[in-house]
């Protein structure tokens, strides 16, 4: 039985899917890519330094904060920058605000179809209208955030070498403050809907990848974990990973040490799970899920559980700064060359800039994206697809949709993974 | 009753962005959905295509032969074609490949196997299919797009003010970036998007392209004497969001 799923929805950019089924085995599972050639690794040869965070953030427009700030810290590393607290505090706020209104928009509008079957997302918005407008309110919760730190929430504008170009109004954020206390109940209320879900059983053994850090469920800054252990500085670990291009493929696929591997909201959930705030803790362990744990489309309710963590982070940093005025320092730069890695964890993964600068302009740079590592993971799981339960019990159709159900659990970014 | 028009929203290859923008108008946009009928919107069904659309909105650029089918397709089922975005009207960031060095090095730069690749001179929506509305920037102003569409579903020809940025800016006189020796482009770029950049300290870099009757050699010697900048460097700020714009392509 020939599989072909011509421009899968409900993704970011654009990919098919086709494998073969013999005898009930699933073989030549393969993501197709389709999208064109940008080519953004290229364009940035010759650009100054602080340009270049600034075309980056185009490579997508759903995760533009993380491109922007990985972009940033690439630079900040290769000229050995101090930050001030201040503005790591609200770089971390932009973050959050990030992962919040790109999660709301998988979760609900991408993913949730997938458990009602639903073609369309009309038949779950007049369903579920309640769940809908509580799903719109967080994204845009999420993109006020953003917006108050960043200057605007798709390519924001206000981070720059070394710090932020401008302090946010204080009344501003205690606005967005409030709004996040007054929003906490509808996440939980959302969480909670996750929670109920019955998700398709199928499992199988992976790495989990992902940054670490012993103050807090690292996001913004960590060593890189692989199972729970190997604290690995982010320039040691792309030693240890080899990125390669398949026959015909313009997203590059990721292995470490020869195996396959997931990052993002479960691999974050499985390395860091002690460091969730007690909320989204809470849910955690109603959720009965027991660590280690290889069930990649609970993926999308480890996002849920994010989101509740998120709210949670949001509020406490936003109480945090909006105490007393908030002052940020000009960063000092004394030299414009050197090599830097930047890492930071984007709503479906750790993204990587390994960059290399000479006086000020871009010499070469490497955007490793949580897609294009995921990618070869993903394929290994639709490899062995004939695991899921009830699998050949499924008709074409049925294993069709499931086959689309886990590729959307992972959350792909194709336009990322292209760049 | 009247029959609702049927909406597409399409994407080709860029970041989709101005897409997100169109989602974030959030309960608005829900509202706007309960008005038209959906014949394509991929963020959010997996149905069928439509035969006709009476409005597509069209972001990013074609770069891949089957994008350049697919855009001739949906401009030929279309009474409607609005294209939004840098990408689709200016050729976006990936057409900077085409002028810096040669795009074909570039290509095997980052790919050791480039064969199947397509790498085409990229070309805006514009120039290979006639455009019926635009809306510019990188992204889309929503409040704008907002507006524009809900003129052209009453039936109206919504038109863009052609007036620069620095008349939504601000910074005036002694605080202007410009003036300050920033390489600020606020004067010579289209405004809508209430200049969010230079109120963030962040010099405007024409993501929605000139305006229209713009003296471009005033505003580079303006460049060249207050920003210290060379003329390499202007063209460099210029070509950031493309330069498939008549205005910047006529005087460079």
């Amino acid at each position: 039985m020939r599989i072909r799923i011509d421009h899968i929805a409900k993704i970011e950019g654009h990919a098919s899917f086709t494998a073969d089924i013999v005898k009930g085995d699933v073989k030549g599972a393969r993501i197709k890519i389709e999208e064109g050639a940008r080519l953004f690794e290229g364009i940035m040869r010759g650009r100054t330094d602080e340009e270049m965070p600034e075309i980056a953030s185009r490579i997508c427009g759903v995760c533009p904060v993380v491109h922007n700030l990985t972009g940033f810290k690439a630079i900040e590393n290769a000229y050995n920058l101090d930050l001030d607290e201040t503005s790591i505090v609200l770089r971390k706020l932009m973050m959050l605000g990030q992962i919040i209104n790109s999660h709301a928009l998988h979760l609900f509008f991408f993913s949730l179809s997938d458990f009602f079957g639903y073609k369309t997302d009309l038949q779950l918005i007049n369903a579920y209208p309640e769940k809908t407008h509580d799903a719109i309110k967080i994204r845009d919760i999420g993109n006020e955030l953003v917006e108050a730190i960043g200057g605007r929430s798709i390519h924001p504008m206000n981070a720059t070498i070394g710090g932020m170009r401008k302090a946010p109004e204080i009344e501003e954020l205690k606005k967005v403050l409030n709004d996040f206390r007054n929003t906490f109940d509808i996440v939980l209320r959302l969480a909670d809907l996750f929670l109920q879900l019955k998700y398709p059983d199928f499992i199988r053994k992976t790495s989990y990848i992902s940054l670490s850090n012993s103050d807090e469920y690292a996001i913004y800054d960590g060593k890189i974990m692989v199972d729970g252990k190997l604290d690995l500085n982010p320039k040691e670990f792309l030693l240890l990973i080899k990125e390669f291009q398949e026959k015909d493929s313009v997203a590059k696929r990721v292995k470490f040490a020869d195996n396959t591997y997931m990052v993002g909201a479960l691999a974050r959930l499985h390395n860091n799970q002690e460091k969730l705030n007690p909320s989204a803790k809470a849910v955690l362990e109603k959720s009965k899920i027991k660590f280690p744990f290889y069930n990649p489309f609970y993926n999308i309710l480890a996002q849920a559980i994010e989101l509740v963590h998120c709210f949670e982070e949001a509020i406490k940093l936003l109480e945090l700064i909006t105490i007393g005025e908030i002052e940020i320092s000009e960063p000092k730069i004394d030299s414009q060359t050197g090599e830097g890695v930047g890492a930071i964890e984007a709503p479906r993964g750790t993204l990587f800039y390994d960059l290399k600068l000479k006086q000020g302009i871009v010499e070469n740079l490497n955007i490793i994206t949580p897609t294009a590592q995921n990618l070869a993971n993903l394929e290994a799981d639709l490899e062995e697809f004939e695991k899921l339960a009830g699998f050949d019990r499924l008709n074409r159709e049925q294993r069709e949709e499931k086959i689309k159900m886990l590729i959307r659990a992972y959350d792909p970014c194709v336009t990322c993974a292209v760049h | 009753m009247k029959k609702k028009p049927v909406i597409a929203i399409l994407s080709l290859s860029c970041c989709e962005g101005c897409q997100v923008a169109i989602f974030d108008l959030g309960e608005r946009f829900l509202e706007f959905l309960t008005k038209v009928n959906i014949g394509d919107f991929r963020l959010a069904e997996e149905l069928p295509d439509v035969k006709n659309y009476d409005i597509a909105i069209v972001e990013g650029t074609a770069i891949t032969k089957e994008q350049k089918r697919r855009l001739k397709i949906i401009r030929e089922k279309s009474k409607i074609l609005i294209a939004i975005g840098a990408c689709a009207l200016l050729g976006g960031p990936q057409e900077i490949k085409d002028y810096r060095g040669n795009r074909k090095q570039l290509m095997r730069l980052i790919y050791p196997n480039v064969r199947g690749i397509d790498n085409p001179n990229v070309k805006s929506v514009k120039e290979m299919v006639k455009v019926d509305y635009e809306i510019p920037g990188c992204p889309i102003n929503k409040e704008e797009f907002f507006r524009v569409i809900n003129q052209i579903l009453a039936g109206k020809k919504p038109k863009i003010e052609q007036k620069p940025v620095c008349d939504e800016c601000p910074r005036k006189n002694k605080n202007c970036l410009l003036l300050l020796g920033k390489p600020c482009l606020g004067s010579i770029s289209l405004a809508g998007c209430g200049a969010p950049c230079p109120v963030n300290n962040f010099p405007c870099d024409g993501c929605r392209g000139p305006r229209k009757g713009i003296n471009l050699s005033a505003i580079k010697k303006a460049l060249k004497i207050k920003a210290r900048l060379e003329d390499k460097e202007i063209e460099m700020i210029m070509e950031r969001f493309g330069q498939k714009n008549e205005i910047i392509k006529n005087s460079l």
